[in-house]
Formats: C-alpha cells, sequence, structure tokens
C-alpha cells in the first residue's frame, strides 16, 4: 500500500525548474530531498499545500542557480584532461601519418607565404617612417600648366621655393633642398664614378634623421665646399670612418676639393631619398652666381632639379596649407603667370607616401619606386592563401570524422560533456596549429634570403626579432586554432553516441555541401591565382617583344669620360676616340648623346612655332645627339634627313619624333620639313621627322622629343657591336678608353638588360605571384585528396556492389572523379570574372597591353582539372582496384 | 585562519550536520535546525549552505540511501571534516573569550 502512496509524483512544471537551476552533479540529491519533503508533506498537509511548497521550494531555489559544482569539476580536472587530449592528439597524428602531414603542411605552407608577404608588405609600408618627423614632413610638388593643361608634374621642385615658403608661410618650421649630381671622386689617384651625389641644405641633416657618426650636424654642411659622407664611402676611399677633415676631389661640372665635415650611417634602405654624399649648398651657390651676387640655385624660379621638403609645424592641415600658399605665390608670380601664360603650383605631398603612391618626373630613385596597388594586392592574396589553408584543415578534419566518430561514442558514454569534446578538438587544433606555425617560422626564416633573391627585396631576418612579427605570428595562432578547429569540433561532438557505436554512420547532407563549398573556393583562389599569373607572364613577355622602335640588341654603352676638362680639347679627344673604335672590325658605329633609350630624360624645354604666340608652348623632352645616333640605334626616319657633318649649317637645323610634330599641330611628317621652332629661346629649322620610338617602357607614355645636334655631349658613348664576342669588345674598348681619357672609370651596361631593368617590378611581381599560385594550387590539392578520400570511403559498399556487377576500373574512376570535377568547373565558372576584372583593371596600367583571351581560361582550366587529376589520381585508383570482397565485408 | 569566519546560520548547520552524525542529509539538517534551534527555513537555504561549506572543506559528502519516497534518488550525506571541527572550535573560543571579558555574562556563566 505504501509503495502506491508514492505514486503521487511533485509537480513536473516545478521539477522542470529544478533541472533548470541545477546542474546534473547537485540535481540527483535535491530532487530527492525535495520529493522526500513533498511525500511528508501530502501526508501531513495534503496534496494541494504540498505542491505549494513544492513550488516555493523550487523557486526559491532559484537563488542556487551559482550553485554550480561543473566549474569545480573542470578545475580539478582540466590538467589531466589536457594531458589526454594533447596524448590522443599525438597519437591520431601517429594512426594516420598521411592525413597528418598533409594537413600540418598544408597549414605551414599557407602560413609561411602568408607570413613572407606580410613581411613584404610591412617593409614596403615602412619607407621614411624611421624619421622621427615623419607625419610633419613634406615634399614639395612641382606641377606646371599651360592653358589648362597639366604639362609637368614633378617630384623636384625649384630653389627658390622652399626659402620662399619659410619667408612667407609660419607653418613652415625649416625647408631642405637636395640637388642629385652624379660625378666622379678622387682620392690618391683612386677614382670611382658616384651616384647619389645631393646638394643639400644645411638644414637637411636636421630636418631627417640620417645620425652622423662624426661631425656635427649643426655645422656640418654650413660652410662652401664641405661634403658629408656616408660610413660606408669613408671605408671605400679611406678605409676608415674618423675622416673628419680630410679631403676628396669631385670632378663633374662643379670641379672642386671638398674638406669632408661629417660622416653618416649609411642611409637605411627603406628611404626613398638616399644619397652617398652630401655636398652642402653653399659650394652649388658659389658656381651659379650671377654678376649682381646672387645664385641662380637661390633665385631661380623655373629650373627644377630640387627636391625639396618642408617641415611643418604639429597639426598643420597640407590640404589647407596648399590652399593659403596658392594665394601666396600668387601675389609673388601672378605677373608671370599672366605673361607667359602658365601656372605653377607647389602642393605637399607627405614624405610617408612618396614610395609606394607617388609616380613622377623625377624620383630620386625611380626604378626602387613602389606601387601601393600592387602592395594592397599582395596583401588580399596574402590574407586568401592564409584562408585556403585554414579551409584546408576544417576539410581534412572532418573528413577525419568517420574515424574519429567511434572515439567520439565511446568518450560519451564514459560521460564526456559535449563541452569537453568541443575543448578536446579544439585542443587538437591548437597544437596541431602549433606545429604548422613552428614550421612555417623555420621556413621563412630559413628562405628569407631566397625569397629576396626572387622578388628583390631587402627583408632582412632582423624582421623576425620586430614585436610586430610575433604579434603577427601570434595573432595567426589563435584566430587560426579558433576558426579551422570550431567547425570540426562541433561536427564531432554532435554525434549520437548509441548510433556511432553501431556503427552507423549518417551522414550529414549539410556538411557535406560545406565541404564542397569549401573545396570551391579553394580552386576559386587557385584558378584565378593561375590565370593572373599567366596574364602577368603575357604581358610581361608582350612588352618585351614589342616593338620599341629601336634596335637594342649587340649594344653596350658606357658613361663618358667626366674626369676632363669639357672644352675644345674634349672634343677632339672624343673625336679621335670614336674614331678609334669605328677602325675596329668588330665595331658596328659609335655614337654619342646625352641619354640613351630606357633613360629617363631630365632636360625639358618649352616648344612651339616659330609664327606662333608663347601661349602654344608645350613642354619637349631633349636628347642631344651626334650624327650618328639615329643609324646607330636604326630610327626609322619618316621625313627629311638626319644630321650630316658636311653641313655646317646643322647647329641652326633640329630633328624631332612624329609625337613632337602632332603636338605643333602639322599633319604630315613631310610637311613639318623646313618649319621653323622656337625652344628655350632657340631658333631652329626642321630637317627631319624620326618614326616615335620607345624612349621609356611601355608603362609610360611616348613623350614629344627633340634631338638637338651637340656633337661633344658624352653622357653616353653608345657602341654597335658586329659580332657576339662581347668579353673581346669588352676588353678593347676599355684598352681605348683608358687610353684616351686616364683616370676615368670606365663604366658600361648593355642596353638590352638596361632597358629591360625598367619591367624589374612586374617581373618581381609575376615571379611573386608565380610563387603563390603554386602554393594555393598545392594547399587546394591537399584539401581535394581528402575530400576524395573521405567520400571515397563513405561508398565503399557503392563500389564494391559496382564491381560485382561487372564494373571496370576506369568507369569507377571515371564515377569518384566525377565529383571534384564538377566542382573544379564550378570554381573555374567563379573565377572567370573575377580574373577578368582584377586584370584588365591590372593591364591598364599600361599604354600597350595585351588583350585577355579565352586560352588563359582555358589553360588554367586544364591545368587545374590535370593538377586535380594527378593529386587524387593514385586514391582513386586503388580504391577503384580494391577487391569487392573486402569492401563488402567490412561492416 | 583568516578567510574561514563562520556566519551565524552556517555556524548552526554544521552544528546540526555534526549533531546528526551520520544521518546528516539536507531534509534530516533542516528538521534538526526547527528542532534545537526553532529556526523555519526554506530548504533551498539549506542546500545552498550545505555546498558552499562542502565547496570551503568544511563538509564533505557521499552518497547512499535511495528510497521509494524519495522518487529512486540518492541522499547526499555530509560529514564535518577535521576542518570543519577547527573551525567550529576556533568561533566557540572566540566566544568564550568575549563572555569572559564581559563581567555581566561571566557572572550569570556561574
Amino acid at each position: 500500500m505504501k509503495a502506491e502512496q508514492y505514486h503521487i509524483r511533485p509537480p513536473k512544471v516545478a521539477e522542470k525548474l529544478l533541472r533548470l537551476i541545477y546542474d546534473d552533479e547537485l540535481l540527483d540529491d535535491i530532487l530527492g530531498d525535495l520529493q522526500e519533503m513533498f511525500q511528508d508533506r501530502v501526508e501531513s498537509k495534503g496534496l494541494f499545500r504540498a505542491r505549494f511548497h513544492y513550488f516555493k521550494d523550487a523557486f526559491l531555489s532559484i537563488r542556487n542557480y551559482d550553485l554550480r559544482r561543473k566549474r569545480k569539476v573542470f578545475q580539478n580536472n582540466s590538467i589531466p584532461m589536457l594531458k589526454n587530449y594533447i596524448k590522443t592528439t599525438f597519437r591520431t597524428l601517429a594512426k594516420n601519418q598521411v592525413y597528418s602531414a598533409l594537413n600540418i603542411l598544408g597549414l605551414a605552407l599557407g602560413i609561411a607565404a602568408c607570413l613572407f608577404i606580410s613581411q613584404y608588405v610591412a617593409y614596403e609600408y615602412s619607407y621614411d617612417k624611421f624619421h622621427s618627423n615623419h607625419e610633419n614632413l613634406y615634399r614639395v610638388k612641382y606641377m606646371v600648366y599651360r592653358g589648362g593643361d597639366l604639362q609637368i608634374d614633378c617630384a623636384a621642385a625649384v630653389p627658390r621655393v622652399g626659402p620662399f615658403m619659410k619667408e612667407n608661410m609660419p607653418e613652415v618650421v625649416d625647408y631642405a633642398r637636395a640637388f642629385p649630381m652624379s660625378g666622379v671622386f678622387e682620392k690618391d689617384n683612386i677614382q670611382f664614378r658616384e651616384k647619389r651625389v645631393q646638394v643639400a641644405d644645411p638644414a637637411f641633416l636636421k630636418i631627417f634623421d640620417y645620425p652622423l657618426i662624426h661631425g656635427d650636424a649643426e655645422t656640418a654642411l654650413a660652410e662652401p665646399n664641405t661634403v658629408v659622407i656616408t660610413e660606408s664611402i669613408a671605408n671605400k676611399y679611406f678605409g676608415r670612418t674618423d675622416v673628419v677633415g680630410e679631403s676628396l676631389n669631385l670632378y663633374t661640372w662643379i670641379e672642386k676639393t671638398l674638406e669632408i665635415t661629417g660622416v653618416t650611417k649609411d642611409v637605411p634602405d627603406n628611404s626613398h631619398l638616399k644619397y652617398n654624399f652630401l655636398i652642402s649648398y653653399e659650394t652649388l651657390n658659389n658656381e651659379t652666381r650671377n654678376d649682381d651676387g646672387t645664385a641662380s640655385s637661390e633665385t631661380a624660379w623655373g629650373w627644377y632639379d630640387f627636391n625639396t621638403y618642408v617641415l611643418l609645424k604639429d597639426g598643420t592641415d597640407p590640404k589647407a596649407f596648399d590652399e593659403k600658399f596658392e594665394d601666396v605665390l600668387y601675389a609673388e608670380r601672378g605677373e608671370d603667370f599672366e605673361k607667359f601664360n602658365f601656372k605653377a603650383e607647389f602642393p605637399l605631398q607627405p614624405i610617408t607616401d612618396i614610395h609606394l603612391y607617388s609616380n613622377l618626373l623625377q624620383e630620386s630613385e625611380p626604378t626602387e619606386q613602389g606601387d601601393g596597388d600592387t602592395v594592397f594586392f599582395l596583401s588580399i592574396i596574402a590574407a586568401f592563401i592564409l584562408v585556403i589553408a585554414w579551409i584546408n584543415y576544417i576539410n581534412l578534419s572532418t573528413a577525419k570524422s568517420l574515424e574519429r566518430a567511434k572515439e567520439v561514442g565511446v568518450r560519451k558514454s564514459m560521460g564526456a560533456y559535449r563541452k569537453q569534446l568541443v575543448n578536446q578538438f579544439l585542443t587538437e587544433s591548437f597544437v596541431l596549429n602549433f606545429i604548422a606555425l613552428a614550421l612555417a617560422v623555420i621556413v621563412v626564416i630559413i628562405t628569407t634570403p631566397f625569397f629576396n633573391q626572387l622578388i628583390d627585396s631587402q627583408l632582412s631576418r632582423a624582421f623576425f626579432l620586430q614585436p610586430q612579427f610575433w604579434l603577427a605570428v601570434i595573432g595567426i595562432y589563435i584566430i587560426g586554432s579558433f576558426l579551422s578547429g570550431l567547425y570540426p569540433a562541433f561536427i564531432l561532438s554532435s554525434f549520437r553516441p548509441i548510433q556511432v557505436l553501431k556503427g552507423k554512420m549518417t551522414t550529414n547532407k549539410s556538411g557535406i555541401l560545406l565541404r564542397r563549398a569549401l573545396v570551391v573556393f579553394q580552386f576559386t583562389a587557385s584558378v584565378t591565382l593561375i590565370a593572373g599569373t599567366i596574364i602577368v607572364y603575357q604581358q610581361l613577355s608582350h612588352m618585351k617583344k614589342l616593338d620599341v622602335g629601336f634596335d637594342m640588341t649587340d649594344t653596350m654603352v658606357m658613361r663618358g669620360p667626366q674626369v676632363f676638362a669639357v672644352d675644345s680639347l674634349f672634343g677632339t679627344a672624343l673625336n679621335s676616340f670614336e674614331n678609334e673604335l669605328r677602325s675596329n672590325p668588330n665595331i658596328a658605329d659609335v655614337t654619342n648623346s646625352s641619354n640613351v633609350p630606357g633613360d629617363e630624360i631630365f632636360w625639358t624645354r618649352g616648344m612651339r612655332k616659330q609664327e606662333d604666340t608663347r601661349d602654344k608652348n608645350f613642354t619637349v623632352y631633349l636628347v642631344g645627339v651626334d650624327q650618328e645616333y639615329f643609324p646607330t640605334y636604326d630610327i626609322e626616319f619618316l621625313a627629311g634627313r638626319n644630321y650630316d657633318k658636311t653641313f655646317t649649317t646643322d647647329t641652326g637645323n633640329v630633328i624631332i619624333n612624329k609625337a613632337t610634330m602632332e603636338y605643333l599641330d602639322i599633319q604630315t611628317p613631310e610637311e613639318a620639313i623646313g618649319q621653323k621652332v622656337v625652344y628655350g629661346g632657340n631658333k631652329r629649322t626642321i630637317i627631319g621627322v624620326v618614326d616615335n620610338y620607345r624612349q621609356q617602357s611601355v608603362k609610360n607614355n611616348i613623350n614629344p622629343l627633340v634631338f638637338p645636334l651637340t656633337e661633344t655631349n658624352a653622357s653616353f658613348i653608345t657602341v654597335k657591336l658586329k659580332s657576339n664576342d662581347y668579353q673581346q669588345a669588352y676588353d678593347e674598348t676599355k684598352a681605348v678608353y683608358d687610353n684616351f681619357f686616364p683616370g676615368n672609370p670606365f663604366d658600361t651596361f648593355f642596353l638590352d638588360e638596361f632597358y629591360n631593368k625598367q619591367y624589374a617590378n612586374e617581373q618581381n611581381f609575376s615571379r611573386a605571384f608565380t610563387l603563390f599560385a603554386v602554393f594555393a594550387i598545392i594547399v587546394a590539392c591537399l584539401g581535394l585528396f581528402g575530400l576524395t578520400s573521405f567520400t571515397a570511403l563513405q561508398r565503399t559498399k557503392e563500389i564494391g556492389i559496382r564491381k560485382v556487377l561487372g564494373a571496370d576500373v576506369t568507369q569507377l574512376v571515371m564515377i569518384l572523379s566525377k565529383e571534384f570535377l564538377i566542382l573544379i568547373a564550378i570554381a573555374n565558372v567563379i573565377s572567370w570574372p573575377i580574373v577578368y576584372l582584377i586584370m584588365d583593371g591590372w593591364l591598364d596600367n599600361f599604354t600597350s597591353r595585351i588583350s585577355i583571351g579565352l586560352s588563359v581560361f582555358l589553360i588554367s582550366a586544364i591545368l587545374v582539372v590535370l593538377i586535380a587529376l594527378i593529386a587524387v589520381g593514385n586514391k582513386t585508383l586503388s580504391i577503384a582496384k580494391t577487391n569487392p570482397v573486402k569492401a563488402l565485408r567490412y561492416e | 585562519m583568516k578567510g574561514n569566519n563562520l556566519g551565524e546560520f552556517e555556524e548552526l548547520i554544521l552544528l546540526a550536520v555534526a549533531s546528526l552524525e551520520k544521518e546528516a542529509y539536507a531534509v534530516s539538517v533542516k528538521e534538526e535546525l526547527e528542532k534545537r534551534a526553532n529556526r523555519v527555513t526554506n530548504i533551498s537555504a539549506i542546500h545552498s549552505s550545505l555546498y558552499r561549506l562542502e565547496d570551503k572543506g568544511f563538509l564533505i559528502s557521499e552518497f547512499g540511501g535511495a528510497t521509494q519516497k524519495r522518487g529512486g534518488k540518492k541522499k547526499r550525506y555530509f560529514q564535518v571534516t577535521n576542518t570543519g571541527f577547527a573551525v567550529l572550535k576556533e568561533a566557540k573560543e572566540l566566544k568564550e573569550n568575549f563572555y569572559k571579558a564581559i563581567p555581566q555574562l561571566a557572572i550569570i556563566r556561574i
């Protein structure tokens, strides 16, 4: 009878509430206590009041919500459990060596690629940030408008603007000009032709952070005929660095003995402005002194060779400054602007933007200029590769879930909470990511020099000592572990123990869909990168094969002598030198000129037809040539004739290119002959029009060129060789050169190499692109391999039955491959518009570009399919070949 | 034993558990309190204190005695640990010190 009595149950709702309040750990005995009291009350007070009290007790229990024991249990057990997780991790790793290797390798590759790129990107962004004033330092640009058109957009400004700004703009704290030169330096008969010689204001060493090792920054550049050199230059000439008080002889258009007043550290690689020598500005002033005592290098408003930097007061807005200065400038120069119908502007450019976002005339280091777009592009690629690698991990881990299912089942029936299982798989993810990361860091550190060589960068291992690097690494580690670990962890921990232990695997449809989506994503990225690479290569070879309009084969160029008084004697010597070379049977032709193709021309003038008014002036670029220039370079005449030695009147004549003719508004080359033009105050008659040739690479526009006759302008002497025996030609030419111009360094290069250096950026870009495309495809294939193994395993039975029914291996491979072939097809289709949009934009940077053909997409598609087939072929084949008995018996 | 000061209610619970010897579980503790201290409390307060005292290490618990009346649920029996007894003793001595120092109370005590 008594047992019956206890059939009265306490109210279910209240029980439910209690279950919510109390943790499993406490629930049982508390429910028991309450039920015992309930039964007592039923006896003593009746059912209704017992129920009421039960409810009351349950409600009051809400205060015990935090009486959870779980937390305490975890604290007590977490360390042994963690040990267990790590142990299991290594056991699983050891059990599936191929999987583990694929997984870790994929991750390591992805992280390594990402680290490389971020290292490169960080370096590119670090330009000029080492100046403690970098936020307030600006370069003064020089822009000239004629008739509303921008004619000159130049990095170097005029000498007057710096002092003028300081005098009239209170925001300017100080200014410094740097006038680039090159020349021969001599010390006790050791001579070197030196580049990166800057004539600099005294403030140069104050506003910039180029620390002096010897000498005083305040006074180093104050006196005329003084020079500050870098550490390595000091070592080069003297073998030591404490050389203050010593002197060097300079030979160029300035010939002086310069006293060394300071030695600085070498200029950091990430400085847009580089120097080896800083000559005091007063030295230049003394050379440009006019009769009235003023110096052109202080007063000129039209001589734009002076990189001008200003240091502004904290918090000055450069835009407002520009606007204000426009008015100040107009007050001073407005009269001239009106008179000559032009307008000059001097906008400020933040010094930290110069490296990546500036592409002006007369950049200090034009070949070193970076490209902000490329850098940004690379950052995106880096992120993509990392994501691909993480996806790979997710894919492989979920694919492995079949094998782990039993483990999950056992753990769950032993009483593991779901949360514990999630913790377990997250721990695994953390361990794997750690191994991969360690591997990646080692790879990066070891291969940095190789990478540098490959893409011509200056990354140093010192980078790895910087805290930012390690922050990035830790960031990648934590984010990556969570991202790549969470999904598999939730999938695995969701298995129902009974089903799993019975061996019945339910395949989660949405899980497979997700995995397929991930593979599609990976291959989309791979195809995009591969197609991108192909396009970059095509454009590169297109540019190299492009008819540049002149012949650069077998052409050797030497820089003209500078340790030589430029007087009448020089002309004679140069002539005899050239004639002697011409008599050499290996040499076809010799010419001297102020520039060679591939070289940026700094010599510009305003030009117009003689009968036109001044407002028709446009900027032309001048190349001084002798009579042999056009034949040597095989540049075609459209009309008229070349300069001729027999015509002494040729100094009053001029040859122009087709672009100049078009600027002059002349319709045909024939019409141009005999027309009179004026440039820079010279009146000349056009005697010839040459076809346009690419003075600079196809990245640049074809500028209007004018070729005045300058028989002894020997900046460059070009030698056209007959034979391929460059070594012999070099030796013979050097012998003649040394004989004629003793004391001059023999400095030569081959024109094709020199010209193609203009494509160094694109070449690096394509190499980097290739490298990362390879990375991406490898990682994607790893993911595909995982997916194929997974699906194949699931279809073992199906394959067995098919085999029994007579399917042959080929058919089975087809069936197995069909799935991922569809995925790859989808990936291809997705990537096409992406490739087209991105690469079309990139190609627009070039004045002569290829169009993106269908072949690019076909090639990349075939390539990806082939690579994928190779990657999974072995696996599918082995599955297709297995004995069907084994497959059908596997349960 | 800094930080181990007992609240008055906690002290009562500890004393009740100790006096019940091996029969102390939440319901019996509640009844003991009602009987000896004339304190009517809700069971949830008893639960709360018991478990907290266990967390502090003054009590230990073990399962036993599932009855039908309890719907087959086990009881959780509590016992006072050595630490628990030490704390009780300390609390007592603390009070005695005060009692000794206060003449009125000391007289009453005689």
